[in-house]
């Protein structure tokens, strides 16, 4: 009897949470599926744009890059001043409030920047420990010097998020790993790590209120999942379109399909050590021409990438349209080796990442094929990348795959950090992986450190990507890629990519 | 008895530390995981600083020694990727594990036991057969295209069940559950057939073959002359003497259940620990991995330590003196 009871107490339990089930999504409301998920909650922690783009949408810098095109706009600083080759100034936005209600003043730059040197809490070190002083000039303006002059630091400014400093201070370090309380124009609901993040519009918002007023996020990481999650009508928006399911999504009629050129170019790195083959520029002429850009583009990307003739995309300064691409001439390529005295070719080692770039691994092994061809053997040596990048890092390697851009939109910052001499001293060269060596690129580039005229510093370091491109190869440029959305139709989202692959759920609207 | 349970615990304590060890050698040579923490532009001085500010400067012994000893005090050191306690980590993420396991084995006991019972009775009948090569397909196709069918048929084309993620959820304490909502037992069905196919072909194979020894013997004939009904004879006689070995096989596998449904995890993006091993193991984050394979030794070995000691107390035939 008793038994019976307690079955007719717990179904009834059962059916009232049957019954209140999480109601349907409000009108304006977007669900979207990305490939990755945040790691974590605390801006600073991760300098990954994946892991980025979504504290931009809690949190807000000093400055922003404004959709669709990442043109540099103020944000928590309505103006900046550089008086000279050390000093930022910022001039703050008033009366701008965080999620708790806290006022925004200088106070929390001062403490959000200087949080920036501590390992603890933060990957933004370098940012971190480039900065000499933050003076408070009063509660709406701050004064940066820097240790050295850095001509790329406001640029940057899009990615050092504000945090509020009572609040980080008196919370638990382990709260603020995972409640994000900044000034953005979302406030966290809801994070289930693995499962969704879910947010809400902040009414509030300087910039106005946004006009989606519940995001939900999922993180799916398997491609295929992620299609089907599309078609079954569970996401409004998926991110990272492998570009072989992308006739898939273009056939289905209730699905449209967004493509935006990426800022990230795909290029191969040669060292050019005395002695070695790779250090006569005819080698390396023969190398670039030997291989086949457009079948590689048509072929693995599937048309889904356009050909590069440098590493720096076109809103980047530095960027140097006159530069162009060597023709394919595998003939070309097998004279100039003969020349250069292989005419039996040599041996070389390619690596690169197999789990990174789009079709990295397959674009490596076709690179292999294309100077087979004529006649240089590489051997494959692809691996994950969390063993690929320390190699590169500990520059072990003597040919690879690499991809690249700069989020500051400032060439010299790459250059010292892919192309300078390795100088454990000062620091440069940390991801040049072959050792690549040359004193008349070090100087041009060490030149270019103090130059903060906008004008100049672009001649020059046009200049300086033209010697490395033309004069030295330095590498060998292989294409942009282009990255995929793909979303409902019909549902009247409005919706832009971006170049840096950010998803700000702001700039989009239904 | 009192000594064998001594000698296996010690055992299992062992097996833990070796495991723990071999894995924290291992990950070593699977990526340098400052480079990460320290950020794309920093310089070589700043990475060593990091270097040393995470302690991975130290000797291996000195690093491995320092890890126990804090492990012994229930202190398992941060992710490297969240900065967040690991056991907090991975404990979080125990019931989505825990409940798609126990589903799944629910799923492959009940249908292969039947089926098992079934199969055995009528050896020869075409569907007996039709089963058998099922269970064998069971076996052997492997977990990722078995998932990636199911969604391409029930989510893709016939649109019944979703395709991904655990649906709603309920909060119960440190429990968050998936069983309170219609939403959440729709998003278990497929990721725990894809899990219990395997199991459950396992059982249904040793279940038929227990049961046609079984049914071939003196005592059930008696049974059968005695006229007793079918169900007594097969269910109350039968299955009764069948069922040891099965339950200890479902048991065993129980523990691998919840610690290693990597594939299935990562297709439906269930957010249990496998996912979250996998995703570990991708960013090198060292202190989440060594935490879990431990966990899940310790786990493994306490399931197996239950299940012999059971048996010498149920069996009075098993001797380990």
């Amino acid at each position: 009897m008793k038994k019976s009871y307690l079955v007719l107490a717990i179904s009834m339990c059962l059916a009232v949470l049957l019954v209140m089930q999480g109601q349907g999504l409000a009108a304006s409301s977007i669900v979207v599926a990305q490939d990755v998920g945040p790691r974590m909650m605390n801006p600073h922690g991760d300098d990954s744009d994946a892991g980025l783009q979504y504290m931009a949408n809690f949190f807000d810098g000093l400055l922003q890059r404004k959709g669709p095109e990442g043109t540099l706009a103020p944000a928590l600083a309505v103006r900046w001043e550089h008086p000279d080759l050390l000093t930022w100034r910022f001039y703050l936005r008033k009366g701008v409030k965080f999620h708790n209600g806290n006022p925004f003043t200088a106070e929390d730059v001062k403490f959000s920047f200087e949080r920036l040197s501590n390992p603890e809490v933060s990957e933004f070190i370098n940012t971190g420990k480039s900065i000499d002083s933050i003076k408070i000039i009063d509660d709406y303006t701050v004064e940066i010097k820097t240790k050295q002059p850095i001509p790329w630091f406001a640029n940057n400014m899009h990615q050092i998020f504000i945090m509020d400093k009572e609040s980080t201070e008196s919370r638990d370090p382990g709260d603020v790993m995972v409640h994000p309380i900044g000034t953005g124009a979302y406030k966290l609901e809801e994070w289930a790590k693995g499962s969704y993040v879910r947010m809400a519009a902040n009414e509030d918002y300087w910039e106005g209120a946004p006009p989606i007023k519940k995001v939900e996020v999922r993180p799916i990481k398997e491609a295929s999942t992620r299609f089907a999650a599309l078609i079954s009508g569970q996401v409004d928006i998926v991110t990272g379109v492998p570009v072989e399911l992308y006739d898939k999504v273009v056939a289905n009629k209730k699905l449209q399909v967004i493509s935006r050129p990426a800022r990230r170019s795909i290029f191969l790195a040669l060292g050019n050590k005395p002695g070695t083959p790779m250090a006569d520029i005819r080698v390396r002429k023969a190398m670039y021409m030997a291989i086949n850009e457009n079948e590689i583009i048509e072929k693995i990307m599937r048309g889904h990438a356009s050909p590069a003739a440098q590493v720096p995309d076109p809103p980047t300064i530095g960027y140097n349209a006159d530069i162009k691409r060597l023709p394919y001439n595998p003939e070309m390529a097998r004279k100039l080796l003969k020349e250069a005295g292989y005419a039996n070719g040599f041996d070389v080692t390619l690596s690169g990442p197999n789990d990174r770039y789009v079709q990295d691994e397959k674009i490596a092994e076709a690179v292999a094929k294309y100077l087979a061809k004529v006649g240089i053997r590489a051997k494959l040596d692809v691996k994950p990348k969390s063993i690929f990048f320390p190699e590169v890092a500990e520059g072990k390697l003597e040919f690879y795959l690499i991809g690249w851009f700069d989020g500051t939109f400032d060439m010299g910052r790459t250059y010292f950090k892919i192309a300078h001499s390795r100088d454990k001293e000062k620091g440069y060269g940390g991801l040049n992986g072959t050792n690549y060596s040359n004193a008349k690129l070090d100087k041009l580039l060490e030149s270019t450190a103090s130059i903060v005229d906008p004008a100049l510093r672009k001649k020059t370091l046009q200049e300086l990507n033209r010697m490395a491109m033309e004069d030295l190869i330095v590498w060998i440029p292989l294409h942009y890629q282009e990255d995929l959305y793909a979303m409902q139709k019909g549902k009247g989202i409005k919706f832009q990519p971006r170049p840096d692959r950010w998803m700000v759920y702001k700039e989009i609207s239904k | 008895m009192g000594t064998y349970i001594f000698r296996r615990l010690l055992q299992g304590v062992v097996v833990v530390l070796v495991v723990s060890m071999i894995c924290f050698l291992i990950f070593r040579y699977m990526g340098d995981p400052v480079l990460t923490l320290a950020g794309r532009y920093a310089t070589q001085a700043e990475i060593a600083e990091v270097r040393r500010a995470f302690g991975l400067d130290r000797p291996v012994y000195i690093q491995f020694g320092k890890f126990l000893w804090n492990a012994a005090h229930g202190n398992f050191g941060k992710s490297y990727v969240s900065r967040i306690s690991a056991l907090d980590l991975i404990l979080e993420r125990f019931p989505a594990s825990f409940e798609l396991a126990i589903t799944a084995i629910c799923i492959s006991f009940v249908m292969g036991v039947g089926f098992g019972v079934l199969v055995a009775l009528r050896p020869y009948a075409w569907h007996s057969r039709a089963v058998m090569a099922g269970s064998l397909a069971g076996i052997s196709i492997p977990t990722f295209l078995t998932g990636i069918l199911l969604i391409m048929i029930f989510a893709v084309y016939a649109g019944i069940l979703p395709p991904f993620g655990r649906g709603d959820t309920v909060q119960l304490g440190f429990w968050r559950t998936g069983f309170l909502t219609m939403s959440g037992v729709k998003h278990l069905i497929l990721p725990a057939f894809t899990l219990a196919m395997y199991q459950l072909a396992v059982l249904l194979r040793l279940t038929r073959a227990g049961m046609r020894e079984v049914l071939a013997e003196e005592y059930i004939k008696t049974a059968w002359a005695k006229g007793l009904p079918p169900r007594k004879v097969i269910f109350k006689h039968a299955l009764r003497n069948v069922l040891i070995p099965v339950v200890t096989m479902a048991g065993l596998q129980f523990g691998e259940l919840i610690a290693f449904a990597i594939v299935t995890e990562t297709i439906f993006q269930w957010p249990g620990m496998g996912n979250l091993l996998l995703t570990s193991i991708y960013e090198t984050d060292q202190p989440v991995i060594v935490t879990y394979i431990m966990l899940a030794a310790f786990l493994i070995i306490t399931i197996n330590i239950v299940v012999d000691i059971l048996y010498a107390v149920l069996n009075p035939k098993i001797r380990y003196d």
